[in-house]
C-alpha cells in the first residue's frame, strides 16, 4: 500500500493558484484540467519513477496546500527535501515576489535542497505577449545569482513539463552517485540528521 | 460552613482522580489508576520478570537457530564450530550482567514498594507481561525466521540486534535524543552492511530494514516510548485539553471539503478517527505509520466521494485537522516523538507514509497556534466559543443531527452526551438535597442548643451545698487502714 520505496524528496512550492497541483498532475498523468481519472485517490503524494541512463530514479513528489492559511506550516513540508520545485505564475508578478520569499526560506533551512524555479502557465503569454508580467531574463539573471535552474511550463500544453522533472531526476542520481565515489555510502548522507528535524515542529 | 456551601457543581472526590500510590499527582485509568511514574515503578518488577523471560526464550530460539543451521549444512560442522562456541563466551556474558541487573531491581528502594501493593493492582500485572510477552516472542520468531531466509547475513543481524539491545539495556537513563542517535546509528550501520552484501538493491535492504526495526523496537517500547527524561507526557496533556476546547469547531470554519451528510462519507470518516487513535496502541514506529497512513487514504476517500475529483493537498490538509480535532487522539505527542526518534529514517522523510506524517504534524501545529484569523471568524466570536459562552453548533443543528442519523457511532456518542447532561443533573438535584440536608441539620442543631438555652435560663441549676457530706470532719481518718502497696517480689 504504502510499500514504494523512494530515492529523492521533491517538494513543490509557491503562492496558492500558480499551478503546483497542475503541473504534478500534467506531469504524472499526463492531464489538465478535465480527463480520464487514472486509479488515483489523490494528487498530493506521488512516486514516480524515472530513468536516467540505465538506472531508475524514484522521485517522491509532495505537493503542498497553498492557502494562506497554512503557509506557517509549509516549512514542515521542505525538511529532508533534495529538491524544490518553486513556481510562479508568468501573468502575476506578485506570484515571483513570493517566489524569491521560498528561495530564502530554503537557503536559510535547507542548503541541500536544490532549487528549480518554474515559470507556469507559458501557453497564455504565448497568446498574449502583454500577458507576461514576468520578465525572462531578470529571472535568469536572479536564477544565476542563486544557482537555481529556470524553465518556463505549461501544464496546459505540456510544454517543458517533462524536460523540468527529468533535470530534477538526473541532478539527483549525478549527486548521488558522486557520494557515493566520494564517501563509499549507499545511503543518503544527511538521512541521520533529517530525522530529528521533524522534532522543530513541536516547540 | 460557608466553605462548604461554595462548592458548587458536580464534585468528583479529588482523591478518585489522583494516583493510587498518593504521591500527589493524577493517576489515569489507563495506568491502573496510577501515574505514569509509580505505574512505571510498580510494574518493572513485572517487565524485569518479562525480560528475563524473554531471555529465555530468546535462548531457545537461538539454540533452535543454532540446530536449523547445523542440519541445513550438513557435513560442515567444523567451520560452524568455531563462531558457535565465541557466541556460547558472549552468551555467558550477558547472563552475568543480566544478574547484575536484576539484583539492581531488588535493591531496598524499590523492594518496598510492591509491599505496599494492593490486591487489584496487583492483579493486571501477569496480564500484561503475559501479554505483551506472547507479542515480542511472535516477532522474535517471525524474526528468526525471516532471517533465515538470509543465510550467513541473516545470523550476522541476528547477533548485531541483540548484541544492540543489551547495550540499550544500560542505557534506559541517556536522554530521548541520545537513545534515538543510538538507534538511528544502529540503523545505518546494519543498512550500510545490507547495501553491501545486496549490492545496491534499496528495495532488498528497505526490506530487512523493515524486520529489524520491528524487532528491535518491540523490545524498546516500553522503555524508550513517552520516558520520563522528557516532557512529551506534559505535551500529551496540554495538546489534548487544547483540542477539548476546540471542540466547536464546524466543517465550514476549517473549509473541509467533505459533506458528512453523505452516508458513506460520514463511515469513511469515522473510520479515519478509529485508524488515528489506533495508532497509540502501535508498538512498532512503522506500524503507527500506518495508522497515520490508513486514516490518510480514507480521508482522500472521503473528499473524492464528496467532490467527485480526486483531493489535492489543499483538500486534505484541513480535512485531517478536522480528523484529529474530531478524535483528539490519545498521546498524540508522545506518539509523533517516538515515530521521529525511532523510525528508520528513510521511509518517515521520502516515502508516501513520511508525507502523511509530516501532514499530521502540520495538523498538530496548526491546532496548537490556530486563532480566530485562522477560522475566518471575529476574535470576539473565537473567544466567546473559546470560554463556551456561545456554541456555533445552534446554528446548524440540523445538519449534526442528519449525520447523526447517518452514522450509528456518531449516534451513539450523542445519545451518550444527553444522558451524561441528564446524569449530571440528577447529580445537581442530589447536591442541591444533601445541601437542604445540612442547612436543616444545622438548623435542628440551633434549634435544640436555642431551647435548651431558654430551659436553662428559666429553670437555672442552682447547686446548693449539701447539708452534711459523709467525711465533712474526717474525726476518724486515722483510724482507717493504710493504702494497699504494691509488694515487690524479687526473682
Ligand atoms: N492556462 C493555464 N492555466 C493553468 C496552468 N496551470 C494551472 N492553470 C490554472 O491555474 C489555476 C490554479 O492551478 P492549481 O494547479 O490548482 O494551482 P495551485 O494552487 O498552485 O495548486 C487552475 O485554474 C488551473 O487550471 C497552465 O499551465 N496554463
Ligand atoms: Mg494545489
Amino acid at each position: 500500500m504504502s510499500g514504494q520505496r523512494v530515492d529523492a524528496k521533491v517538494v513543490m512550492l509557491g503562492k496558492e493558484y500558480v499551478g503546483k497541483t497542475s503541473l504534478v498532475e500534467r506531469y504524472v498523468h499526463n492531464r489538465f484540467l478535465v480527463g480520464p481519472y487514472q486509479n488515483t485517490i489523490g494528487a498530493a503524494f506521488v512516486a514516480k519513477p524515472i530513468h536516467v541512463g540505465e538506472k531508475i530514479v524514484t522521485l517522491g513528489i509532495w505537493d503542498t496546500a497553498g492557502s494562506e492559511r497554512y503557509e506557517a506550516m509549509s516549512r514542515i513540508y521542505y525538511r529532508g527535501a533534495k529538491a524544490a520545485i518553486v513556481c510562479y505564475d508568468l501573468t502575476d508578478s506578485s506570484s515571483f515576489q513570493r517566489a524569491k520569499f521560498w528561495v530564502k526560506e530554503l537557503q536559510n533551512c535547507e542548503e541541500h535542497c536544490k532549487i528549480y524555479l518554474c515559470g507556469t502557465k507559458s501557453d497564455l503569454v504565448e497568446d498574449d505577449r502583454s500577458m507576461r508580467k514576468v520578465d525572462f531574463h531578470d529571472v535568469q539573471d536572479y536564477a544565476d545569482e542563486i544557482k537555481a535552474q529556470l524553465f518556463e511550463t505549461s501544464s496546459k500544453s505540456g510544454h517543458n513539463v517533462d524536460e523540468l522533472f527529468q533535470k530534477v531526476a538526473e541532478d539527483y542520481d549525478q549527486l548521488y552517485s558522486f557520494q557515493q565515489m566520494t564517501e563509499e555510502k549507499g545511503v543518503d548522507l544527511c538521512q541521520k540528521k533529517n530525522s530529528t528535524f521533524y522534532a522543530c515542529c513541536h516547540h | 460552613m460557608s466553605q462548604k456551601s461554595e462548592r458548587r457543581g458536580i464534585h468528583v472526590d479529588q482523591s478518585e482522580l489522583l494516583c493510587k500510590k498518593g504521591c500527589g499527582y493524577y493517576g489515569n485509568p489507563a495506568w491502573q489508576g496510577f501515574c505514569s511514574k509509580c505505574w512505571r515503578e510498580e510494574y518493572q518488577r513485572a517487565r524485569q520478570k518479562q525480560i528475563q523471560e524473554d531471555w529465555a526464550l530468546a535462548e531457545r530460539l537461538q539454540r533452535e537457530e543454532e540446530a536449523a543451521y547445523a542440519s541445513s549444512q550438513g557435513a560442515q560442522t567444523q567451520p560452524t564450530l568455531a563462531p558457535f562456541s565465541k557466541f556460547e563466551d558472549k552468551k555467558t556474558n550477558v547472563t552475568t550482567r543480566k544478574v547484575t541487573t536484576v539484583k539492581k531491581f531488588f535493591s531496598p528502594s524499590s523492594r518496598a514498594a510492591p509491599k505496599k501493593e494492593t490486591q487489584e493492582a496487583k492483579a493486571p500485572s501477569p496480564s500484561i507481561s503475559r501479554q505483551s510477552s506472547v507479542e515480542t516472542d511472535k516477532v522474535s520468531r517471525d524474526f528468526i525466521d525471516f532471517l533465515k531466509n538470509l543465510q550467513k547475513p541473516g545470523r550476522d543481524i541476528h547477533k548485531q540486534c541483540r548484541v544492540f539491545l543489551d547495550t540499550m539495556a544500560n542505557k534506559k537513563e541517556v536522554s530521548a535524543e541520545e537513545q534515538s542517535e543510538y538507534v538511528q546509528d544502529f540503523y545505518q550501520n546494519v543498512a550500510e552492511k545490507l547495501q553491501v552484501h545486496f549490492k545496491g538493491s534499496s528495495d532488498r535492504v528497505e526490506r530487512v530494514m523493515d524486520q529489524v526495526e520491528k524487532y528491535i523496537m518491540t523490545r524498546l517500547y516500553k522503555s524508550v516510548f513517552c520516558p520520563e527524561t522528557t516532557d512529551d507526557e506534559k505535551k500529551d496533556l496540554a495538546v489534548q485539553k487544547r483540542i477539548r476546547a476546540l471542540h466547536w469547531v464546524t466543517l465550514l470554519m476549517l473549509c473541509v471539503p467533505v459533506n458528512e451528510d453523505i452516508p458513506e462519507v460520514s463511515d469513511i470518516l469515522v473510520k479515519a478517527i478509529t485508524d488515528i487513535i489506533e495508532m497509540d496502541s502501535k508498538r512498532v514506529p512503522r506500524d503507527k505509520l500506518a495508522c497515520i497512513t490508513k486514516c490518510s487514504k480514507h480521508i482522500f476517500n472521503a473528499i473524492k466521494i464528496t467532490k467527485k475529483e480526486p483531493a489535492s493537498a489543499d483538500d486534505f490538509l484541513p480535512t485531517l485537522i478536522y480528523i484529529v480535532l474530531k478524535a483528539n487522539p490519545p498521546r498524540l505527542q508522545s506518539n509523533i516523538q517516538y515515530i521521529t526518534r525511532f523510525c528508520n529514517p528513510s521511509r518517515l522523510m521520502t516515502g508516501e507514509d513520511g508525507y502523511y506524517f509530516t501532514n499530521l504534524c502540520c495538523a498538530v501545529a496548526f491546532i496548537e497556534k490556530l486563532d480566530a484569523q485562522s477560522l475566518n471568524l471575529s476574535p470576539e466570536d473565537f473567544e466567546r466559543y473559546m470560554s463556551g459562552q456561545a456554541s456555533p453548533r445552534r446554528q446548524d443543528q440540523d445538519g449534526y443531527l442528519s449525520h447523526v442519523n447517518n452514522s450509528p457511532s456518531l449516534g451513539q456518542a450523542y445519545q451518550n452526551l444527553e444522558q451524561l447532561s441528564g446524569l449530571g443533573e440528577r447529580q445537581e438535584r442530589v447536591l442541591e438535597g444533601a445541601r437542604r440536608l445540612e442547612r436543616d441539620l444545622i438548623e435542628w442543631s440551633d434549634g435544640v442548643a436555642r431551647e435548651v438555652q431558654d430551659i436553662l435560663d428559666k429553670y437555672p441549676l442552682e447547686i446548693c451545698p449539701p447539708a452534711s457530706a459523709i467525711d465533712s470532719d474526717n474525726v476518724e481518718n486515722d483510724r482507717l487502714p493504710p493504702p494497699l502497696q504494691p509488694q515487690v517480689f524479687a526473682g
